[in-house]
């Protein structure tokens, strides 16, 4: 996939401007209401591609109730996929529940990953003094 | 350049001095060709607020920091030709870095950084800490002669002291145990930098840079007293080791007690000649098939002092042990005089000088004196030895030997002697 284990994002380029995030959070808010994951009890981290080797590795590194949670949660979300039907509106998940979990963690790995990489095609020069 | 190292070496053993920065500094710097610096922490076994904790914290050396990840301070340290080394003892924890005069700044800065900003991330103890742990702690009771002593230290000093150095599945140590007792032991008091090799001012600069404790006071352990007591253990039908038939009789104090260093060099039956037998009075016990080794284990404020035995069958053992039982009541009757007795204070004084040459138990030695605790233990010992005469050993080894054994028995428990049948 491009852009890493959590894909392409403008955000941070978006962040670091004041206006376009005021004008854009709106927008975004009420995207991440439309997307539907929260109708349906799953947090936007549930939907995180898993079958990466560094999503794998950073879902071993939840602690066991964050796991036992999102396992819950995704079972559920098929039970509802196969009535076709959303949770009751009083048990959508709200905005501030939609917590990512699970980002941080998968960032934590790709950079552990990329200093990997970086010390093992390093190139070591002698210093001259 | 020899004279002038030589010459080094007989200006001054080491110095102390007391630093400017947080932390205790000292450094032994007699010209040697690789430099060292250990972090000591008191914060080994006896100082552990959770059975096991000090020993995640050893496991937990070299890992992510503020500063650097695990990966870096490895790889970089390799760039340097270094060595790194951790090792926990019932007192201290060692982080110890040794590499090549002139790479100074970089490694105290490493080791400072271990004790000032350790990060103690939750997957690191769960992916490599605890793994490792659970290794260590298998191979050491998998291991009779490890055991014994473990579970002999247990019996003589119960708390504090008698604390194991293992972890044991029992006791689930969690990382925020680790994390609690770190913050607690990496204080300004402490923490000791010792250099071998490195010239002290030097040293006293960089850690004064790189190292700012986190907080202050010194970590407790209960008062040590001498208990002694009997314990027999059948190896687990789990443990895959098939080890041989152990019994452990010792003895302890709770003092550093120059008698019990004479006693266990006088028990020792190793040889001072390849071919030929010792002057130990348990010298004809050693049979093929059987091995007997005497041990002698100092601390700052107690000793363990005592004879394991290991055979293949408890028969043999039993034979040994009755035959060790009988040369150490001989020298609680005060059967040790004149030449052995001279014999044996040499052998003692040796044994220690030599230990003293190397690099850990100087670091060891001056730790402790640093820390404040009885002073440069090992140093002062032979010196002790030096000035016992034989009738003041007799009189303090007997009332040492009045106490109760430590004795410990591992393998076929129906067959191995009980102390008493031993006469202890």
């Amino acid at each position: 996939m491009f852009g890493g284990p959590l894909g392409i994002s403008l955000a941070p380029a978006i962040k670091q401007n004041k206006s376009l995030l005021k004008l854009l959070t709106p927008i975004a808010n009420a995207y991440a209401n439309a997307m539907g994951h929260r109708q349906m009890g799953l947090r936007y981290d549930d939907l995180l591609v898993e079958e990466r080797e560094d999503v794998q590795k950073a879902l071993g590194r939840l602690t066991a109730r964050e796991g036992f949670d999102r396992a819950y949660r995704l079972k559920m979300s098929h039970q509802l996929a196969v009535l076709h039907r959303p949770l009751p509106k009083e048990q959508w998940l709200t905005a501030k529940d939609d917590v990512r979990y699970l980002a941080p963690i998968v960032e934590g790995v790709k950079t552990e990953d990329d200093e990997r990489a970086l010390w093992d095609t390093m190139e070591v020069e002698v210093r001259k003094s | 350049m020899l004279s002038s190292s030589l010459r080094a070496s007989r200006a001054r053993a080491y110095a102390t001095v007391a630093s400017s920065s947080s932390a205790n500094v000292a450094s032994i710097n007699h010209g040697q060709p690789t430099s060292s610096v250990t972090v000591l922490v008191k914060a080994g076994s006896r100082y552990e607020t959770k059975p096991g904790v000090a020993h995640c914290l050893k496991n937990f050396a070299f890992k992510d920091t503020e500063k650097r990840s695990a990966l870096r301070t490895i790889r970089e340290t390799e760039l340097f030709g270094g060595v790194l080394s951790t090792s926990l003892s019932r007192e201290y924890i060692a982080l110890t870095a040794d590499f090549l005069p002139g790479n100074e700044a970089y490694f105290v800065d490493l080791l400072a950084s271990q004790v000032t900003s350790p990060r103690f991330a939750r997957h690191e103890f769960q992916e490599s800490v605890a793994p490792l742990v659970q290794g260590e702690s298998t191979a050491a009771y998998n291991d009779p002669a490890v055991l014994a002593l473990d579970l002999a230290h247990g019996l003589a000093f119960r708390n504090g002291l008698g604390a194991s150095l293992f972890a044991s599945a029992g006791n689930a140590v969690t990382n925020e145990d680790v994390k609690a007792y770190a913050s607690k032991v990496f204080s300004q008091d402490n923490v000791a930098f010792i250099g071998t090799g490195v010239d002290e001012s030097l040293l006293q600069k960089l850690v004064g840079e790189h190292f700012t404790a986190t907080g202050t006071g010194a970590a407790s352990s209960p008062t040590t007293k001498y208990f002694g007591g009997e314990t027999r253990l059948a190896p687990s039908p789990e443990s895959h080791a098939h080890g041989p038939q152990t019994v452990f009789i010792g003895f302890g104090s709770s003092s550093v007690s120059p008698e019990l260093a004479i006693l266990s060099s006088y028990l020792d039956p190793t040889t001072s000649l390849k071919w030929g037998q010792s002057t130990s009075p348990i010298a004809n016990l050693v049979v093929p098939g059987t091995t007997i080794k005497s041990v002698y284990l100092p601390y700052s404020d107690g000793t363990l002092a005592g004879v394991i035995i290991q055979a293949h069958d408890a028969a043999a053992v039993k034979t040994a042990a009755v035959g060790v039982a009988k040369a150490i009541s001989d020298v609680k009757a005060g059967s040790l005089t004149g030449d052995s007795f001279n014999v044996a204070v040499a052998k003692a004084r040796f044994r220690l000088a030599s230990q003293m040459e190397e690099r850990a138990s100087q670091v060891t030695a001056v730790g402790s004196k640093l820390f404040g605790g009885s002073q440069g233990l090992l140093e002062s010992l032979p010196s002790v030895l030096e000035k016992t005469d034989a009738s003041a050993f007799s009189k303090a080894a007997s009332t040492a030997l009045s106490s109760k054994a430590t004795y410990v028995a591992i393998g076929d428990v129906g067959s191995l002697p009980y102390a008493d049948e031993l006469g202890l």
